[in-house]
């Protein structure tokens, strides 16, 4: 069922045992993973159907930290969430990523990589995706191997997402769903909780002045890796510092991964067959083989994770993509809409995108067109493209500032920090590749950082991370290994903002498998009739985990 | 002056017969040497690479000048046998692959810096500063 929360009578009364604030990929996931336990739940959605400025504008905020991010428009907050311009790479996060590192602060997941595997697998239909495989020997690759010293370059697989529209795949099977109850332009605006830590209601508004309330056994919050810190933050009628923040950790640990196209590889051959490491699709999967480093080196090293792709640039410029630019993405998602016969979302913001910079869209055009006649010619070099790892930092982080959304609510102010560290040890990373590079006799590698390194050419991935961090001490995080909130009996975090560290892996896939193993737990403690299941602020396990 | 004879015509061609034969068995050989090694600082008897080489060697000088020194120049050339080897060879193709080589077991080895930006072998960072220290 689905129904605009609008149409209900002011005042009325919504209850399931089981209620999710929040309809994007980790939302749906798991309103759809408790359909097939048939554990009827209400998923609420804050926004419309489709894009709408009201209820994007309550993402605006300040950012303080780094400027090269931004707070308002790279999440959606809409039915589908973020999903909504996604690009669809996959990788599931590396065994050493969920580890304890001395050399990564705050590192060390209460779970392993092989507690999350069967959730991993799980999760690929959800996002379209081929088998549960991200080693290159999965896959019949085309093209030779770099002849790289296996000790010290390793590759892995990137899976591509058709990218899937959470908001278009999944609305025809929640609308006909017997067990979920979801609404849009249901906006949270309070949570009530008792002395005990039971969150016993919530409160939901209408853009049209309507409130409701809200019961339920148990309560998911899964409004996105910023939105979810916000959320508890300015929940203080109760606890004064925001639910969950008894020990100051909601919204600190913030992460995003650096995405940036830094570091070239001049081949020494430019006849030099790369074709193993472009995009290519092997039995209906789209796929792209990354290079890293073994998880050996990185630890030996005291490195982050880091996978980059190559990118080559090509005598012939018609081949090269260097003219993407916003104006371009706008242009390409209103033609990529209209091929699939949907109105553009976004049409007059990205109309306007398109005419501030209309000659990057003429470039790509021109590009595209010359690329069917004109041969790409010698390869020039290979630059390194990357979402690399930052460590976990308190400093960097999620705060309200003292304006408000339309609901009272306070908005986010987001202070992303980059440390030296983190740039060094990217700077380390293409050094190392460097040497291996060299080592084969491939050619030579230029960093593209220097000493000391600045962070001006390095980027927002757009991903959300670590606001709400796992771990099993209430003093070092926020939820448990079960995802729920320590100081509460019956509040959970969905998303990535429960990552512990954020590897070099971009969160879909793991925030799809951590929503799935969350419904498996959700669904047994329903099962068990138990009222709360977890771990007390003591760190004990009360009832068992999914470990 | 004496007149071109048969015998020396013969004589001549003859020469420039083995000459030519050798010349093209020697770049038939080489043929026969693997190619796809950067071409960096393997050949400094050629003009333009010389004056990068050197160019390269100002920098290592400024940066690295105890990787020049004349001591630890000499140990470094005796630890070195394929460039004892490449020196004595005329194919340049032969010395290419020799002193790339060399490059690519100082990389195996970890013997690489960092020259403005580029991950370097201690061979090249080191041949390229004599030739800048001793243009």
């Amino acid at each position: 069922m689905l129904t605009d929360l609008q149409t209900l009578d002011d005042g009325a009364s919504l209850k399931a045992p089981i209620c999710i604030f929040g309809a994007g990929a980790a939302g749906i996931t798991l309103a759809l993973e408790l359909e097939k336990q048939n554990i009827p739940c209400l998923l609420l959605e804050g926004g419309g159907l489709t894009f709408q400025e009201e209820s994007q504008n309550i993402y605006k905020g300040e950012v303080i930290g780094d400027q090269n991010t931004d707070i308002a428009y790279s999440r959606l907050r809409e039915f589908g969430g973020t999903t909504g311009h996604w690009t669809g790479q996959c990788l599931p996060l590396d065994p050493i990523d969920f580890e304890k590192r001395e050399a990564l602060p705050y590192s060390g997941w209460p779970i392993t990589r092989a507690d999350l595997d069967p959730f991993y697998e799980r999760a690929q239909p959800y996002l379209q995706l081929g088998p549960f495989a991200y080693a290159p020997s999965d896959w019949n690759l085309e093209g030779p191997k770099l002849p790289l010293n296996p000790e010290k370059v390793a590759f892995g697989i990137f899976q591509y997402s058709p990218p899937t529209r959470f908001g278009e795949t999944y609305r025809a099977p929640i609308e006909t769903s017997k067990t979920i109850q979801c609404y849009y332009h249901a906006n949270l605006t309070d949570l009530v909780i008792d002395e005990a830590g039971q969150i016993t209601g919530a409160e939901v508004q209408t853009f049209g002045g309507k409130t409701m309330s809200v019961s339920a056994d148990r309560f998911v919050i899964a409004a996105g890796g910023i939105e979810n810190a916000r959320l508890l933050l300015n929940f203080t009628k109760q606890r004064p510092a925001g639910i969950g923040n008894q020990h100051d950790l909601v919204g600190r640990y913030f992460m995003d991964h650096m995405n940036c196209k830094l570091g070239t590889f001049l081949p020494a051959d430019p006849a030099i067959n790369l074709s193993r490491y472009l995009a290519q699709i092997v039995d209906g999967t789209p796929l792209r083989v990354n290079l890293r480093l073994p998880a050996e080196v990185i630890e030996k090293q005291g490195l982050r994770n880091n996978a980059l792709l190559l990118e080559p640039v090509w005598q012939s410029e018609s081949h090269n993509d260097e003219f993407r630019d916003h104006s371009w993405l706008a242009f390409s998602s209103i033609a990529k809409s209209l091929a699939h016969g949907n109105p553009p979302d976004q049409f007059p913001s990205k109309l306007c995108t398109i005419l501030d910079q209309p000659s990057s869209v003429a470039v790509g055009i021109s590009r595209h067109l010359m690329r069917e006649v004109v041969p790409h010619g010698e390869l020039q070099s290979v630059f390194f493209k990357q979402d690399a790892e930052q460590a976990p930092n308190p400093d960097s982080r999620v705060t309200l500032e003292d304006a408000t959304d339309r609901f009272g609510m306070k908005r986010a102010v987001l202070d992303w920090r980059i440390t030296e560290d983190d740039l060094l040890s990217l700077r380390k990373t293409h050094e190392l590749i460097g040497v291996a590079i060299g080592e084969a006799g491939l050619g030579r590698v230029k960093l593209g950082l220097g000493l000391p390194p600045n962070d001006d050419d390095i980027y927002t991935g757009y991903h959300h991370i670590g606001t709400t961090r796992m771990h099993d001490d209430p003093k070092q995080g926020v939820v448990d290994a079960d995802c729920r909130v320590h100081s509460t009996k019956n509040l959970y975090i969905a998303g990535s903002s429960v990552f512990t560290t954020e590897g070099t892996a971009n969160p879909t896939l793991t925030i799809t498998a951590l929503a799935i193993r969350l419904a498996d737990h959700l669904g047994r403690e329903a099962g068990d009739g138990q009222r709360h299941v977890g771990r007390n602020d003591a760190g004990q396990n009360q009832a068992g985990g999914d470990r | 002056m004496s007149k071109v004879t048969r015998r020396a015509f013969i004589g001549l061609a003859g020469v420039a017969t083995v000459a030519v034969v050798g010349y093209g068995g020697a770049m038939l050989a080489c043929r026969g040497v693997p190619r796809h090694n950067p071409d960096f600082f393997a050949g400094l008897d050629d003009e333009p690479l010389r004056q990068a080489a050197q160019e390269v060697g100002r920098r290592v000088l400024a940066e690295y000048p105890e990787l020049v020194e004349d001591r630890a120049l000499k140990s470094f050339l005796a630890a070195r046998p394929r460039l004892a080897e490449a020196a004595t060879v005329s194919c340049p193709d032969t010395r290419r692959r020799l002193v790339q080589d060399q490059c690519g077991a100082d990389f195996a080895a970890g013997e690489a810096r960092v020259l403005d930006g580029w991950v370097m072998s201690e061979t090249e960072l080191r041949l390229c500063g004599m030739a800048a220290k001793y243009a």
